[in-house]
């Protein structure tokens, strides 16, 4: 007994010493107010006003400026914001309370009509803000009184709460909005942690903390967004502590950044499947044996390796993990990398090896033609290189035709599109599955109206896609959306490659940061500085 | 006097034509090359009815002539327009960037002056010593060398190992010096060859030896007789030179994140923002207008023998 007391006296002591120790610790790691944090990142933005930029450049600073009804999380879960409650009181209405004694930085209150006057702005200004197109049916706001607003739809619509949560919906100060005119998307009024205070083209745009703001007081005191377009100097910035935070940091370097207790690198999943599409109505990809001997031919883990290097996770469908409505295509098991099955499948389909190793039928070579451009996603050109080598090897020619990103997209929106392939990305950005699934797979969503590219056609998906839609039921809409990913999975229209990951590299005295999956968020009110 | 003067105000005038021919082929060209610079803005999830929509409101859709004239219009009034992508007025911009480009070429060209001509004279005067040898080596290097590798290396070495300069931005004279000596290192190797040639050129004059024999100390015969009279191409390249800084200086502004009108005018390519890019085309046209006026007009004062009259 008594050996065995001591025994465990021993490890509880050791328990006991450590919990102190952790006590010790906690007040060093105690949040620290005050100074300034800079940033740097590849570039300027275009406007700091949702209603002329949805790109992240300008979407990084304003989300710390503006905030929207509802919040999304690091989880991608919905918290209460401006408002405090909601309530769907008919498929087309949700009637949302705000939060009483919110100010906007010009010192105006928050109400009903601010969040009337922004809506309106978005959607039916003139012309439309330039994310009115990812709003889907949403139809404006009416006031019920001085803290409750309507938001009403054309017709019901599913994803409503997340495309309120969009950094787009901030809502903005309708004094500031009159008084500056097109002057306000350089010097945006909102709600948020920090406000504004200078923007200096191409060198740097400052906040500050807002001193009244209705919830925790952001700890730093400034923040600066500095451009520094080349990769290279940015490292250096960081390195020389020029820089605390830098916005995609060069991929090569993460290994020894998180080696060097001097910095960290915050990571989380992203919302951006980059693929190799597939137009399914254009022979000999009409045949869903060729398509998928395309998938078996393709080895994802060594392009995830050797090309991404980590820098990104291998896709694992459409849509990416996190995104409402996700369901795991399992496409490893599905299609894995077997030169053996793709060959096959291609006989089966009636393509023989030729002379040259191309597949020919009828005297007809199995060659495709693809369109790509190069530096619109990360490492697109050398995917598309890999996948094309890839190709050869089971005997399908493929003929890359490279475009400049700003033409490409011409084509991309064209109908007809005469390319057998097309290298191309698609962020869910509104988090929620319709903003993939409709646009992409919907046989009525052709170009240039819509995005399915793929000129994919099944009726069944259609119905599943349009009913997940129009259902305010988020649990009915999650099965819908599992059925047709099933179907999706079984047709492939997409050689889906990677999900993006989205990367922050700091140095270690940044602390309270996390990494938004969604890649126009950065969220810096609860960021601070121990030094 | 007056002949310069009557000269440079029909030369100035000569510009106008020059510089509406310019803002048609700009228009031409970015009409011509696919991409819709409203697609472009509005993204991957844009409608096609909000695209057609926002090119009705910005006037995109109507023809190229009609909106050249409007352009042609509107600058007569002294109104660059509005930038599409952004809504912001072209000359803000413009006032946002100028002066940033015309302190870095401003800065180039003084580096490039002050070391490639003396570097240029010294090798002259001592042809085949370790000096000429070295300087010509190094302009070898200065003229074969990219900006973003010489530009990262510079910043490696005086911002990184010695920590001197900052990294990259506008502000104080520091942030200055890594950038006017990047833009300013093929500029120098140009000016050290080019001196170095037409002095050696100039050396073997029947007046140089005149001066010499005269009993003048060398360096008055290198200077006065010798490099005054190899100046003439020396201030042509010069202006070329300065012409092709600011508008060659893309590169340099990207690696040390310099604000300059390179990378706005890149920024309006790819968006194919065409009133942003034609303000800042008009600018660069002006001022190689300029700099050429200007070279024309020193070479009167460089060799009386050039006469502005009649």
């Amino acid at each position: 007994m008594k050996r065995g007391g001591a025994r465990l006296a021993t490890p509880l002591a050791l328990l006991a010493a450590a919990l102190a120790l952790g006590a010790l610790a906690t007040p060093a790691a105690a949040q620290k107010r005050g100074g300034t944090l800079t940033i740097v990142r590849p570039t300027d933005p275009v406007s700091l006003d949702p209603h002329y930029e949805t790109t992240a450049p300008g979407a990084w600073v304003y989300s710390n400026i503006l905030e929207s009804l509802i919040a999304i999380d690091e989880k991608l879960e919905l918290h209460p914001k401006l408002a405090t409650s909601w309530d769907v009181i008919s498929p087309t209405r949700v009637r949302f309370k705000l939060r009483p004694g919110v100010r906007f930085h010009d010192g105006t209150p928050l109400d009903a009509a601010a969040v009337k006057f922004t809506l309106d702005r978005a959607l039916k200004g003139t012309p439309p803000g330039r994310w009115a197109s990812l709003a889907g049916p949403l139809a404006g706001a009416e006031v019920v009184d001085d803290l409750t607003v309507d938001v009403v739809t054309s017709e019901p619509f599913g994803p409503i709460l997340r495309s309120l949560a969009l950094v787009y919906a901030g809502i903005v100060s309708p004094t500031a909005v009159v008084k500056a005119g097109p002057d306000f998307s350089r010097a945006p009024v909102g709600t948020g942690p920090f406000k504004f205070v200078e923007w200096k083209t191409n060198t740097h745009v400052i906040l500050e903390r807002f001193a009244d703001y209705w919830g925790d007081k952001a700890p730093l005191d400034r923040v600066v967004f500095r451009v520094l377009p080349e990769e290279g100097a940015r490292m250096i910035a960081l390195q020389t502590g020029d820089a605390d935070m830098v916005l995609f940091p060069s991929p090569i370097q993460l290994a020894a950044l998180r080696r060097d207790p001097k910095f960290a690198v915050h990571e989380a999943t992203g919302l951006r499947v980059v693929f190799v599409g597939m137009h399914a109505k254009q022979p000999p990809l009409d045949d869903v044996r060729v398509r998928s001997a395309l998938l078996h031919a393709v080895d994802l883990k060594a392009i995830l390796a050797n090309i991404l290097e980590g820098a990104a996770l291998p896709a694992r469908g459409v849509l990416a993990p996190g995104v409402f409505g996700f369901k795991d295509m399992r496409l490893d098991q599905l299609y894995p990398f077997d030169r053996g099955r793709a060959k096959a499948l291609l006989a089966q389909a009636g393509w023989n090896p030729g002379p040259d190793g191309v597949m020919q039928k009828g005297g007809q070579r199995l060659t495709l033609t693809w369109l790509a451009a190069r530096g619109r996603y990360p490492k697109d050109g050398e995917i598309t290189e890999a996948v094309q080598a890839m190709l050869r090897d089971v005997g399908v020619e493929a003929k890359v035709e490279w475009r400049e990103w700003a033409s490409a997209f011409t084509q991309f929106r064209g109908d007809p599109l005469s390319f057998h392939l097309f290298t191309l990305g698609w962020v869910t950005s509104s988090t929620d599955a319709d903003s993939s699934l409709y646009p992409l797979f919907h046989s009525r969503q052709l170009p240039p109206g819509g995005w399915n590219t793929s000129r994919y056609a099944n009726a069944r998906v259609d119905t599943l896609v349009e009913q997940a839609r129009r259902s305010l039921n988020q649990g009915e809409r999650e099965r819908l959306y599992g059925e047709a990913q099933d179907l999706l999975a079984k047709d492939m229209v997409w050689i889906p490659i990677y999900n993006t990951k989205e990367i922050v590299a700091t140095r270690a005295s940044v602390k309270g940061f996390g990494v938004h999956p969604v890649e126009y968020f950065l969220p810096l009110g609860k960021v601070w500085l121990d030094r | 006097m007056a002949g310069s003067l009557t000269f440079a105000l029909r030369r100035l005038l000569l510009a106008v034509p020059v510089l509406l021919g310019v803002v048609f082929i700009v228009m031409l060209t970015l009409e011509l090359v696919p991409g819709d610079a409203v697609a472009m803005m509005l993204g991957e999830h844009a409608t096609k009815a909000a695209v057609d929509r926002l090119r009705e409101h910005l006037g995109l859709d109507k023809p190229l002539l009609v909106r050249y004239a409007q352009y042609v219009g509107q600058l007569a009034r002294g109104d660059l327009g509005r930038s599409i992508i952004q809504n912001r007025p072209v000359v803000d911009e413009l006032a946002d960037t100028w002066p940033a480009t015309l302190e870095l070429t401003v800065a180039a060209l003084l580096i490039a002056a002050l070391v490639g001509v003396p570097a240029g004279v010294v090798s002259a005067v001592r042809p085949n010593s370790s000096f000429d040898a070295l300087a010509r080596l190094g302009s070898l290097f200065g003229l074969s060398m990219p900006v973003f590798w010489t530009g990262l290396v510079l910043i490696v070495l005086f911002s990184l190992w010695l920590p001197w300069l900052p990294v990259g931005g506008r502000g104080s004279l520091a942030h200055l010096v890594l950038p006017a000596v990047a833009l300013a290192l093929p500029s120098i190797a140009m000016l050290a060859r080019l001196t170095r040639s037409s002095v050696l050129e100039v050396l073997h004059e029947d007046y140089v030896r005149t001066a010499r024999a005269k009993g003048l100390q060398e360096l008055a015969v290198v200077v006065k007789h010798g490099l005054r009279n190899a100046l003439l191409p020396i201030v042509t390249l010069v202006g070329i030179q300065a012409g092709q800084l600011m508008g060659g200086a893309v590169l340099t502004e990207t690696v040390f994140a310099w604000p300059g009108l390179g990378r706005l005018m890149v920024k309006a390519i790819f968006a194919r923002d065409y009133v942003l890019l034609q303000g800042a085309v008009l600018v660069f046209a002006l001022a190689f207008v300029l700099v050429n006026l200007l070279v024309d007009l020193s070479y009167g004062l460089l060799d009386p023998r050039i006469s502005r009259q009649g």
